[in-house]
């Protein structure tokens, strides 16, 4: 076992409310800004599906000192390069940049933070609507298997749960989104009070501090943010679950996802472990048994199984099984259940050690750039409270005892918590035909 | 309480080199190393001349199969057994091919670097290569190509090749080969390709992290010791164009809700004399989120999610490509707008503002792009193949920051051309087909989407 770095890091709280998290590495000469605004597509309102994503989009467009287009030509003058995402819980933005422009991506943070409204106008909002439905067609609409995402969600949360749709959102309340509800979620959701600024790389702490309310200072706090709609859910989805696609698609695919213990938890550490025992690296139980013993899976260098970060009530983990040319993807699936079933009967201590190992060097990976550690710090910080869990992950992860692996798999991958959809192809002109 | 309206002065930038790193010979063979303090991560992998482009016509993708086929097992230990020995160490296995190279190895905590190192060797070495492996990995890289291709953007690529370059030539197929191209390969193919070009003397050892306790010599014992050489130095390839000024190739893929553009030709090898100023143009064009394609396709328009394009440079040849995922109702507009971006950058060049933001971002971005081990190793990868002098980075950063508006005309008027524009299209012909051949892109063939 290599030793495990501890990431030095200080947090602060601005007086408006903005928590500062700054964690200095002199390595290269080079700076990551991270702001995690806690808003994202399940804070959306009935008939705005895809919204914060949307909203994501504007906050490119120019700012209050910014004109349309600076956002971007700015940073990459500055021989930095930047971009923003959004999912269920979050909307992020970033820019890594040579360390002497540090304050150029605060800047601009703050200025989209505090002065979006006085650069948001019909013509961009117009715009990027057409961009993004365009996203939808290129990464959903235009690929195949595109909808799988869309399945799962839909079958794995329930109508009134606000993880029931994807990020993406519908086409119909894209077309529906108005200037009105831009100005409405930014008055609701952004706000120095409702964001985590991280900075990571060759900075002094106090300076960046100083530049940080220097730039940040002067932004209001909003307060009074609304609770989003009530997330718990069982424990377990309760019977399965299937839904059967037919689509101009190559060869059949099962995804299969799991109602899972949220984000943060033991439950969800542990299952980490035994995702990897069954399904992480070549060396895992699923790669062997399907395709190098039976070939019934197309190996990919993904894992095969792998849970997602989401704190609302309940998580999904997923597996993704293509299949073999020729291959009945029944006959994949019921391998692949009985390769989970048979965790059951005991794991052993080496395939326990491979995983951790594994684990072990894939977050180290995911540290090693001060982009991805500004990101985790951002996540921790924000979903969980406290950005000094990125210290605690990976000994909480080698931590999980062997019996934990075991009881996990059999408390969440089972027949009784799994909804499947399955592609097949279709060889007609008939499009997708959900049952 | 306010916004600050001034945008900050900033300071100096830290000066900036590529990592310092050394070239020893070891056990006959060269060992390449840079000392990367403080990271926790190390590499360790062997670049060959070994790429596609020394592959036969007609079984192309073979130098793809050899570099899967060497994590399948070896002479010692089975595939299952291969990948849990390394995997226990923390190790991660890549192995991959373009056109120039073959590379493989791991990223690894530093202190299991020796480890990580012998089972690089024993995969080099020892892959077994046997028929059933050998057999299995090709199925699997045919079945991927089948998934790859359903996409319209890999499609649209294949399409893009085959229509630019003569049937002949190398680059007429992707440099991962195709399903009939691998269908054509057999054992042997693999295996010989394999004696003749995975070799000592076409290899180079990278190793790339913090190795203050590390004895770089073992490691290039390890490696190269009694590692017998039969190379064999492969004929330059076959790339020649096609010819025949401007034509379509539109793939119908009926009920498509987008269009997948590509338009472009072929283009210079990475050798080219004005590299500097024909890349920097071509960031103006294509290469960032505010070049021009971008801002008219995407920012003016909404026609598309993104529009990129630039010059792929190989050692060979190469090609220059700009494209686009549209709407299908905007298929002939995005086209023309595409077509009359390439030909007003040809006939005008570049405007001050967007050289300077070109040369800024291109020369700034050098400490981003190679602040990483695994980004070093590459860099480092990339020296080997084409053979750059070791302070190939600095010069290439420097070239940059002086490199002129005129350089960049000229590179411009020559290295683009617009009559000899290929256009494919992956969509659904119906909505666009009888308005495209009046479209001033040439002589327009539709192909069925058989896939």
């Amino acid at each position: 076992m290599p030793t495990i770095p501890t990431y030095p890091y200080s947090e602060h709280r601005l007086d408006n409310g903005l928590r500062v998290v700054i964690s200095e590495d002199h390595l290269a000469a080079v700076v990551a800004v991270n702001v995690w605004y806690d808003v994202g597509s399940r804070h959306e309102s009935p008939g705005r599906t895809g919204f914060a994503h949307l909203f994501e989009h504007l906050m490119f467009q120019g700012s209050a000192n910014v004109a349309r287009g600076e956002h971007f030509s700015t940073v990459n003058s500055a021989g930095g390069t930047l971009n923003g995402t959004t999912w269920c819980d979050r909307t992020n933005y970033f820019e890594t940049l040579p360390s002497h422009h540090l304050a150029t991506g605060l800047w601009l943070e703050a200025d989209r933070m505090g002065g979006l409204l006085e650069a948001l106008d019909q013509a961009n909002l117009d715009n990027q609507r057409e961009v993004v439905k365009n996203e939808r067609r290129q990464t959903r609409d235009n690929q195949p298997y595109g909808s799988w995402l869309e399945h799962l969600h839909e079958l794995c949360y329930p109508e009134d749960h606000p993880y029931h749709h994807t990020t993406i959102g519908s086409m119909a309340d894209l077309d529906a989104a108005s200037l009105e509800d831009a100005r409405n979620f930014y008055a609701t959701w952004y706000a120095p009070d409702n964001a985590v600024l991280s900075i990571v790389g060759d900075v002094d702490t106090a300076e960046a501090l100083d530049l940080a309310n220097t730039y940040f200072g002067g932004i209001p706090a909003k307060g009074g943010f609304p609770t989003p709609p009530p997330t718990d859910l069982p424990a377990r989805l309760g019977g399965e679950r299937r839904r059967t696609v037919t689509d101009r698609i190559p060869v059949p695919r099962a995804f299969i996802g799991y109602r899972t213990a949220p984000f943060g938890t033991k439950e969800f550490d542990a299952l980490q472990v035994a995702a990897t025992v069954l399904g992480g690296g070549r060396g895992s139980r699923l790669y062997k048994a399907l395709v190098l013993d039976r070939q019934l899976l197309q190996p990919s260098d993904g894992a095969i199984i792998d849970s997602w970060p989401f704190i609302g009530g309940a998580t999904l983990t997923i597996a993704d099984l293509p299949a073999r040319e020729g291959v009945d993807i029944d006959v994949l699936e019921s391998a692949y259940h009985a390769e989970v079933d048979r965790i059951a009967d005991g794991v052993t201590a080496e395939e326990v050690e491979r995983a951790k190992a594994l684990i072990t060097s894939h977050w180290l990976h995911h540290l090693s750039s001060v982009e991805g550690r500004a990101d985790t710090f951002g996540q921790y910080a924000t979903l969980l409270g406290d950005p000094g869990l990125i210290n605690e992950a990976l000994p909480n992860w080698l931590a999980v005892p062997i019996d934990d692996v075991v009881a996990v798999t059999g408390e969440v991958l089972r027949q009784d918590n799994r909804a499947v959809v399955t592609f097949i192809p279709d060889v007609s002109d008939e499009q997708e035909a959900a049952a | 309480m306010s916004l600050v309206s001034d945008r900050p002065v900033v300071g100096e930038p830290r000066p900036w080199h590529f990592p310092s790193f050394q070239r020893q010979t070891v056990a006959g063979g060269r060992v390449l190393t840079a000392h990367l303090p403080g990271r926790p991560l190390a590499v360790t992998a062997l670049v060959a001349d070994a790429g596609a482009s020394a592959e036969p016509i007609g079984r192309e993708g073979i130098a793809e199969l050899v570099a899967r086929a060497l994590s399948e097992g070896t002479t010692s230990r089975d595939a299952h057994g291969f990948a849990v020995a390394g995997e226990r160490l923390g190790a991660t296995w890549r192995a991959s091919t373009d056109w120039d190279s073959l590379r493989c190895g791991f990223e690894v905590p530093v202190g299991e670097l020796g480890a990580a190192t012998e089972l690089l060797a024993e995969a080099v070495r020892s892959a077994a290569f046997a028929d059933a492996t050998l057999a299995r990995v090709r199925d699997e890289r045919i079945d991927e190509v089948g998934i790859d291709r359903s996409q319209p953007a890999t499609r649209a690529a294949e399409a893009f090749a085959a229509e630019v370059f003569a049937d002949l030539s190398r680059y007429h197929r992707s440099d991962g080969g195709d399903v009939a191209s691998l269908s054509a390969i057999t054992n042997d193919d693999v295996r010989d390709y394999r004696s003749a070009r995975l070799t000592p003397s076409a290899s180079t050892l990278v190793v790339v992290g913090d190795l203050d306790t590390v004895d770089v010599e073992a490691l290039g014992r390890t490696v190269f010791d009694g590692w017998a050489d039969n190379a064999a130095e492969p004929a330059a390839p076959d790339v020649q164009p096609r010819g025949g000024g401007r034509r379509t190739v539109v793939v119908d893929r009926p009920g498509s809700v987008q269009s997948m553009l590509m338009v472009g030709h072929d283009g210079p090898p990475r050798k080219v004399e004005d590299y500097v100023a024909m890349s920097t143009m071509a960031l103006v064009l294509g290469g960032m989120f505010s070049s021009r394609l971008n801002l008219k396709i995407r920012e003016e328009k909404g026609y598309a999610y993104g529009a990129f394009g630039g010059f792929d440079t190989r050692k060979h040849g190469g090609v220059f490509v700009a494209r686009a995922a549209v709407q299908s109702e905007v298929t002939l507009p995005a086209l023309a707008d595409l077509v009359a971006e390439i030909e007003r950058m040809q006939d005008g060049g570049v405007e001050r503002d967007e050289l300077e933001q070109a040369r800024a971002y291109r020369a700034g971005v050098f400490p981003i792009s190679f602040a990483g081990v695994m980004a070093v190793a590459s860099g480092l990868g990339d020296l080997v193949i084409h053979d750059f002098p070791d302070d190939h980075f600095d010069q290439l950063r420097q070239r940059v920051l002086d490199v002129r508006k005129d350089e960049l005309d000229s590179s411009a008027a020559t290295h683009l051309r617009p009559e000899d524009l290929v256009t494919v299209v992956v969509g659904d012909a119906s909505g666009f087909a009888k308005d495209l051949e009046s479209a001033g892109l040439g002589p327009v063939s539709i192909v069925p989407d058989e896939s």
